[in-house]
């Protein structure tokens, strides 16, 4: 296996770590912390795809690390993306929601989501896995006690499956027992092991019946950290990391229940959102709902449909980044949470803050033009031979979702004003600058989609490899 | 020839990307820049448009074909870009930029000075765009994408008027009415890629068997008849009207209405294979010719009265469509755009219009339709006008047959998931404006 040129993962990592232990000495230089951590981050990250993407797209180890920690395809892009986002959020966060505590904090999310990407080691991975979750469990991202128990036994589960694949591993010999190399296509830990996985990606991922959640947080707990913790899709990541390629077998059999219940957590939540009224909750059902078919698209054992998974992955992570953000600074403008039971017409005061909102619902979506639409129809061009249900429900629930979008937009943005609104303004230019970024992501990469395809593509052959043997493709051309 | 064709299909979305971008930049665009570029840009087109046409005709050929290789690929996957000009495709694209000069002349005096005068031109030319892409795509894909983006104007269009509740809650209802029924394009165009490899029709329809021709033809069906509005979805066509006349004219008299009926009029060959879809759209369209015209003459608003007029036109166009007819409707859509569309425009002045026509008959103008009236009993009248006035009743059964057991399985699953939580009131956030009084080294926005 080749080397990174520098321990560029470590680097990743580490320098939003001390950014975190910097920001938590002072409210005043939070911010600043925040950004330098995150931008330094972003750049380690940056050199990293690029390093990978000029290795043809194998595997690198990095350098004095031991294996801990290693880089390809799949996770490249992910460290990317991640770490911009942190670095969007901590710049157009309203004042309040940059305190000590909220940055470092959001910068150790960061730094742990990183290292799970990153890692090349089932400990690490579950370390970072549980490290990125303390927040919200134990302060200062708590909320109901939902999600606090949601991502509990999502850590427990992934606990106990460590303990049983160490276990088997080292009866069966294996000289590193945590190495995810070493573990690739032995089984080891066999049903329980697999399915205590499962678990975690159920409770991490929000799969209906442990979804609820999700949404609790987004309305309990402060939102763009959420938003943040939800985007890193590391139930996903799990799925493709480790699940994927070490239990092919058990994957076979399992992945058509997973994938079914993933498809009813797209039905279920659009279907929830329909007569939800609070705006945050909206949201969350709609991450849910949109994000759910990625379990799907990734076993569906065709690169179509994994690749459009990937990129799904990066469509719901910056769209509904754009989203949260949009509602949270209309929140700290207008002054409370909102709900869709009164119009406001607020676009008058925030035309600009309006558009954006609606480029980014759009994206969700899948209108033409966004790269939201290229990843919808890979994903179910992809899966409609192993899941043909899909072909009917995701269009079914996108549309849903798209109603209960539209009809949140109109109340927040639309119809008549609200009396007695002062001193509204629409975005100043750091919030404007970060939000421009993104819509352009979303629009270039929908007009153009072939870069963010190719980013994908490696990763998803990568990933079909494990399941090819067994699986159909569907040839054609559209 | 394709690179005229090209530059036809692409022209108002460039418009539309330069104008929005500058907009977003903070360029509020003059109004006379706007009309000037609207007027040169459709003037131009209509020209290539028919250059077009005649070197089509004088070449002999049946197609131009565009390809602008592949969108995407991944794997055997391709989304292909394939334009097409042929002897259907290019009336319509004839049609579109005609009409959408005409409305951006009409309007540069219909909306001097409102507010929202940019805004309108921008999303005219993104609906330009859209029916561009639908009437050349060469493959179900690209129509997706066209029909979209004419349904997102359409809705934006009828909430032009943002500030009253009325035109949102339209667009809503439009919104959702559209949005069940591009399920069905959506679907279909799957389905098609599923069983015969391909949704491309550029070099012919592909081929189905019976039973799936069926399934095919009845999902474009769904799509056609909620974007023409016809039964049982025509219930939103009278909210549609909320929007500026101009808009009004263009989408409901012209284009956009008759979009569903070009998707049949592409997908005939399909429908000629399946007598099961063929005959449910004859039976649409007869329903609906029959319901437009009795609901027309019951509406007290020459707008409304317009739509359902133009509603029952469509619905006769369906009908020919079914008959597996092709010139015939063709046409019948273009002479019926036109028309509509002048009536439409002309509709603020329509009363003036009637005293003219009134003093020129000398004050005789006889009611039209009384022998029709005559012919029927007066308690089948009395029944057929309290169904026209509530509008076939489609709205009152859509709404309990689909509506409200959906609203309700949404609100028990909500109970669902909040079993086990305390019933919490709205956060209260600080103001960011309040804070400003309350801090003033805070600065008016919050950050």
């Amino acid at each position: 296996m080749a080397d990174l040129s520098f321990p560029l993962i470590s680097a990743a990592i580490g320098i939003p770590a001390l950014a975190a232990a910097a920001a938590f000495g002072s409210d005043q230089r939070a911010r600043i912390a925040g950004v330098i951590g995150s931008a330094g981050s972003a750049l380690c990250a940056l050199e990293c795809l690029r390093e990978v993407q000029a290795g043809g797209g194998a595997r690198l180890a990095e350098p004095w690390s031991l294996g801990l920690f290693t880089a390809d395809p799949l996770n490249a892009t992910f460290l990317v993306l991640y770490s911009l986002l942190t670095l969007g959020i901590l710049i157009l966060a309203p004042r309040r929601d940059t305190s000590a505590k909220i940055t470092g904090a959001t910068l150790l999310v960061l730094a742990s989501t990183l290292a799970a990407y990153g890692a090349g080691n089932l400990l690490v991975l579950a370390a970072a896995w549980i490290l990125s979750a303390l927040p919200f469990i134990l302060g200062p991202f708590t909320g109901t006690w939902r999600p606090r128990a949601g991502l509990s036994a999502s850590c427990i589960a992934i606990i106990g499956a460590l303990g049983i694949i160490a276990s088997a591993a080292h009866d069966g010999g294996a000289t590193h027992p945590f190495s995810l190399a070493e573990l690739q296509g032995h089984n080891f830990g066999g049903s329980a092991a697999f399915a205590l996985l499962i678990i975690a990606i159920v409770c991490r991922k929000g799969i209906f019946p442990a979804h609820a959640w999700i949404e609790d947080a987004a309305e309990a707990g402060p939102i763009l950290p959420v938003c943040l913790f939800i985007n890193g899709h590391l139930g996903a990541f799990l799925l493709a990391r480790v699940v994927i390629p070490e239990f092919p077998l058990s994957a076979q059999g399992a992945f058509p229940i997973l994938s079914d219940l993933a498809l009813f957590t797209a039905l279920y939540a659009a279907v929830r959102a329909v007569a939800e009224s609070k705006a945050r909750r909206i949201l969350a059902l709609l991450v849910l709902s949109q994000s759910a078919c990625i379990l799907a698209g990734l076993e569906s054992a065709t690169q179509e449909g994994i690749t459009g998974a990937l990129v799904h992955c990066m469509v719901v992570a910056v769209a509904t980044t754009g989203l949260f953000s949009v509602l949270r600074l209309m929140e700290v403008r207008f002054g409370r949470s909102f709900t869709s039971d009164h119009y406001l017409g607020l676009s008058e005061y925030t035309p600009r803050l309006a558009v954006f909102f609606v480029v980014c619902g759009l994206a969700l979506v899948g209108l033409p033009g966004t790269l939201g639409f290229c990843s919808e129809d890979l994903l179910i061009h992809g899966t409609l031979v192993s899941h043909p249900q899909i072909g009917l429900l995701l269009p079914l629930a996108t549309a849903m979702n798209a109603v209960s979008l539209f009809r949140l937009f109109s109340k927040m943005f639309l119809g008549t004003q609200k009396t007695g609104i002062h001193g509204i303004s629409d975005a100043i230019p750091r919030e404007r600058w970060v939000l421009a970024a993104i819509a352009l992501f979303i629009v270039a990469a929908g007009v153009v989609p072939s870069a963010a395809l190719s980013l994908r593509r490696n990763a998803a052959q990568a990933l079909n490899g494990p399941m090819a043997p067994h699986s159909t493709t569907v040839a054609g051309n559209r | 020839m394709q690179a005229v064709l090209l530059a036809v299909v692409l022209a108002p979305g460039a418009v539309f990307s330069l104008f929005s971008i500058l907009w977003l930049l903070g360029w509020d665009a003059p109004e006379r820049a706007l009309t000037r570029v609207t007027a040169i840009v459709y003037s131009l087109a209509t020209i290539a448009v028919a250059w077009l046409a005649w070197s089509l005709h004088a070449s002999g050929g049946a197609t131009i074909a565009v390809s602008l290789g592949d969108w995407f690929t991944v794997h055997d996957y391709h989304f292909p870009l394939v334009l097409l000009g042929d002897r259907l495709s290019l009336p319509f694209l004839a049609l579109t930029v005609v009409l959408v000069g005409l409305i951006g002349q009409f309007s540069a005096t219909y909306l001097h000075r409102d507010p929202g005068f940019a805004r309108f031109y921008i999303l005219l030319h993104l609906f330009a765009f859209g029916a561009m892409l639908i009437f050349s795509a060469g493959s179900f894909d690209l129509v997706i994408a066209g029909w979209e983006m004419v349904g997102l104007t359409s809705v934006l269009l009828i909430s032009f008027f943002h500030y009253r509740p009325g035109p949102v809650e339209s667009a809503l209802r439009v919104f959702i009415v559209y949005r069940a029924c591009d399920i069905g394009l959506i679907t279909a165009a799957f389905v098609m890629h599923h069983l015969a490899h391909s949704s491309s029709f550029a070099n012919g329809m592909p081929h189905l068997t019976d039973g799936d021709a069926t399934i095919v033809g009845l999902l474009l069906l769904l799509s056609a008849a909620g974007k023409s509005a016809q039964v049982p979805f025509s219930g939103w066509l009278p909210r549609a009207m909320e929007g500026p006349t101009p808009s009004s004219a263009i989408f409901y008299g012209a284009i956009s209405v008759h979009a569903g009926a070009y998707l049949l009029l592409r997908a005939q060959p399909i429908l000629m294979e399946s007598p099961i879809a063929a005959a449910a759209v004859v039976v649409i369209g007869l329903i609906t010719a029959v319901q437009g015209s009795m609901i027309g003459r019951t509406c007290a608003d020459a707008k409304t009265s317009l739509a359902y007029a133009s509603l029952a036109q469509v619905g006769v166009v369906f009908i020919e469509i079914g008959f597996g007819l092709t010139w015939i409707p063709v046409m019948h859509i273009l002479g019926h755009a036109m028309v509509r569309t002048l009536q439409f425009l002309r509709a603020p002045s329509m009363l003036h219009d009637y005293h003219q026509v009134h003093a020129a008959a000398g004050g005789h103008l006889e009611k039209t339709g009384k022998h029709l009236e005559s012919a029927i009993p007066q308690g089948l009248q009395l029944w057929l006008y309290r169904m026209a006035i509530d509008r076939g009743h489609l709205d009152t059964i859509l709404e309990r047959v689909i509506v409200q057991p959906l609203v309700q399985v949404s609100l028990f699953l909500a109970r669902l998931d909040r079993m086990g939580l305390p019933s919490a009131p709205a956060k209260a956030i600080k103001p960011a404006a309040m804070q400003s009084v309350t801090a003033p080294n805070e600065g008016v926005i919050d950050g």
